[in-house]
């Protein structure tokens, strides 16, 4: 009986599937609609032929630079988060009271949200600030201390707001390892360090890209503190604030929305390219065997 | 790390956990036994025995709370796992997923700093003693739970430990497999020769494999016997039930004769070997199934009258299950064929009637 309803199942339609139709009208109308509306809006400008906007993008020493300017915080943003949650959620497999702790102190920055973090570090990393006010009242350091208002801000705040998230996530890929192969290897000769580089780190590594990826995007989308605590005119003016400026400032929709292209482009291409590397690595389960 | 060793001695080890409501127990209390060099010797019992928490503390995965390990004359309690250089087999295989079987069983030589050449020479030997050459190239993903377990096995034997340790390997395979496994497993210790500690629930595979075994019962040692000594001898009640004494009853003491306790059973009388002293007026009786016999008639010693209440048919013989007057349950193994209801006379040798103490409840 079993084996057949199993059979029928498989060969006829799952009725249970209509369940992702107002998730996937959802997807339509919220995303897949605008993002193609935009793709069409940006082949409209104001003047010129259908890629204009696009070549004034890249001719435009006030546009382009801001790739560049956006990977320059993104990308160590995001290796900074990822390769500092490596070590501390290896560190931390084993269940204890501490993770339990640490975990719940660490989801409090994903849910202030970048504002409140930009104005607390403004207060605290601020030329008056407190850490400024602490150095020079112990005599550590008496010279200016500049953190907000440039790229270390906009940097600082990254890495506040994202390192959780990447902590997060790869303390959950770490987890799923089963604890088991690690003895196993520890009968065989492998100390601590033998154990992460041959058996962890392999393991790990689908899931590393894949929080790099989620950390890169989240990283380079970065706009309010690149406004609130960075420099917009000069070192931190991101590819965003390009965005938000041609639409809200200029009122070019057509010319922000090519921005906003441009920004999905460079995102994923970054994503394609780490997620490639996957094919380098082993990707099946993590368990041992029999469970 | 040394390749052979001539005894290794545990030392009233014991491991403490920590117990439901912060209530410390001892998991494994005061173990000592010695194992000596190329020596079978398989830890026995239900689970939450501590059979399984002493092979932890031996491999090194479990540090201890007292107690000590030598190896020979070092001790080697205090080193971690990966310094004492036991090859080890887990009940779940635990093979990288992410390595060829090849690398797999490579390992533990890689880590020792063993040449390739060597190394690969030294996985095909391994691969060859557990049959499984030309799957070297193979996920273990891709292979079968039996053949899993055999790499696993190829992984443990190919550092050439001193000592092997076996954490239940065959209770994930199915009936026939678990069978061919412990044969496997046999011939591969006869082969090597090295001391081997193994661990299991199932009497049957301790008695198959082991030259001694250590009997547990709530992380404290019943017995360590042969296997012989435990099946025919056992040292106390648990041991006894443990090693399919299915047959257990209370029956009032009735007297010595001849150096033999009698009981009484119902109307007659049972005569036993007493092998715990006795307290009290009532005591525990001990009898395994294969070692009831049906007799012709009532007039004997040791002969109990019954009724034929269950019969479970068993191939070779029959799992017959006896009432007696008083309401006894007994089972006994019998070959021919057996009508529910029918009356029958029951024997058993006075020298296979086991007599204890009363258990302390």
């Amino acid at each position: 009986m079993a084996g057949r309803t199993l059979a029928t199942r498989r060969a006829g339609f799952d009725a249970a599937l209509l369940l992702v139709l107002p998730a996937a009208l959802f997807m339509l109308l919220l995303f897949v609609y605008p993002f193609l509306y935009g793709l069409w809006l940006s082949f409209e400008p104001k003047e010129g032929g259908w890629l204009a906007n696009y070549r004034h993008f890249f001719t435009s020493t006030r546009l382009w630079p801001t790739i560049g300017t956006t990977l320059s915080l993104a990308v160590p943003a995001t290796l900074i988060n990822v390769f500092a949650a490596l070590p501390i959620a290896y560190r931390m497999r084993r269940p204890s009271r501490f993770r339990r702790t640490l975990t719940a102190l660490l989801v409090v920055p994903i849910t202030l949200g970048t504002v409140l973090i930009a104005e607390g570090m403004l207060t605290y990393f601020g030329p008056r600030g407190w850490l400024s006010q602490f150095l020079q009242a112990a005599h550590l350091y008496d010279g200016a201390i500049r953190l907000t208002h440039n790229y270390w801000g906009v940097l600082i705040s990254l890495v506040v707001s994202g390192f959780p998230f990447a902590f997060l996530l790869i303390l959950s890929y770490v987890t799923g390892i089963d604890p088991v192969l690690a003895r196993a290897a520890s009968t065989l000769g492998a100390n601590s360090s033998a154990q992460f580089r041959y058996i962890y780190l392999p393991l790990l590594a689908p899931g590393i890209a894949m929080c790099f990826c989620l950390a890169f995007v989240q990283a380079f989308s970065v706009f309010p503190s690149a406004v609130l605590l960075g420099a917009p005119a000069g070192p931190t003016r991101v590819i965003s604030i390009a965005a938000y400026e041609a639409a809200f400032e200029q009122y070019d929709y057509s010319l922000a929305s090519a921005i906003a292209m441009i920004m999905g482009f460079v995102q994923l291409a970054i994503v394609a390219f780490v997620l490639s590397l996957r094919g380098w690595f082993y990707k099946g389960p993590v368990g041992g065997g029999k469970g | 790390m040394k390749h052979d060793f001539n005894e290794l001695r545990l030392d009233r080890v014991t491991r403490r956990f920590a117990g439901h409501g912060g209530q410390a127990f001892n998991a494994l209390d005061e173990m000592t036994l010695t194992v000596r060099r190329g020596e079978f010797i398989a830890l026995l019992g239900p689970s939450g025995c501590g059979k399984s928490t002493a092979l932890n503390c031996i491999a090194g995965l479990l540090a201890l709370s007292g107690g000590t390990i030598h190896l020979d004359d070092v001790r080697i309690d205090t080193l971690p796992p990966e310094r004492r250089g036991f090859g080890m087999v887990f009940q779940n295989y635990a093979l990288f997923p992410h390595m060829s079987v090849a690398k797999n069983v490579g390992f533990g030589l890689k880590m020792r700093g063993v040449p390739g050449s060597e190394i690969a020479s030294r996985v095909m030997q391994a691969l060859s003693l557990v049959q499984l050459t030309g799957q070297e190239h193979k996920l273990p993903g891709q292979l079968s739970g039996g053949q899993q377990q055999r790499v696993a096995i190829a992984r443990a034997i190919v550092i050439e430990p001193p000592l092997i340790l076996m954490d239940e390997p065959l209770s994930n395979l199915d009936a026939k497999l678990r069978l061919e496994t412990r044969s496997e497993i046999r011939r591969i210790h006869r082969e090597l020769g090295r001391a081997t500690i193994y661990v299991t629930h199932d009497q049957d595979e301790a008695l198959s494999l082991a030259d001694r075994i250590v009997v547990m019962k709530d992380g404290v040692v019943q017995q360590i016997g042969t296997p012989e000594a435990v099946y025919a001898e056992p040292a106390n009640l648990h041991v006894a039930r443990f090693m399919g004494y299915r047959n257990v009853m209370e029956l009032p003491v009735a007297g010595e004769r001849d150096g033999r306790v009698v009981l009484r059973a119902g109307d007659s009388e049972l005569c036993g070997v007493r092998k715990l002293p006795l307290d009290g007026g009532r005591a525990m009786v001990a009898i395994r199934p294969e070692e009831i016999t049906l007799a012709g008639s009532a007039n004997d010693v040791n002969v109990i009258t019954g009724r034929v209440d269950n019969v479970e048919y068993g191939g070779r013989d029959s799992l017959v299950e006896v009432v007696t007057r008083d309401g006894t349950r007994l089972h006994v193994r019998a070959s021919g064929r057996f009508e529910p209801g029918a009356e029958v006379f029951v024997r058993v040798p006075p020298e296979r009637v086991l007599v204890y103490p009363r258990e302390a409840h």
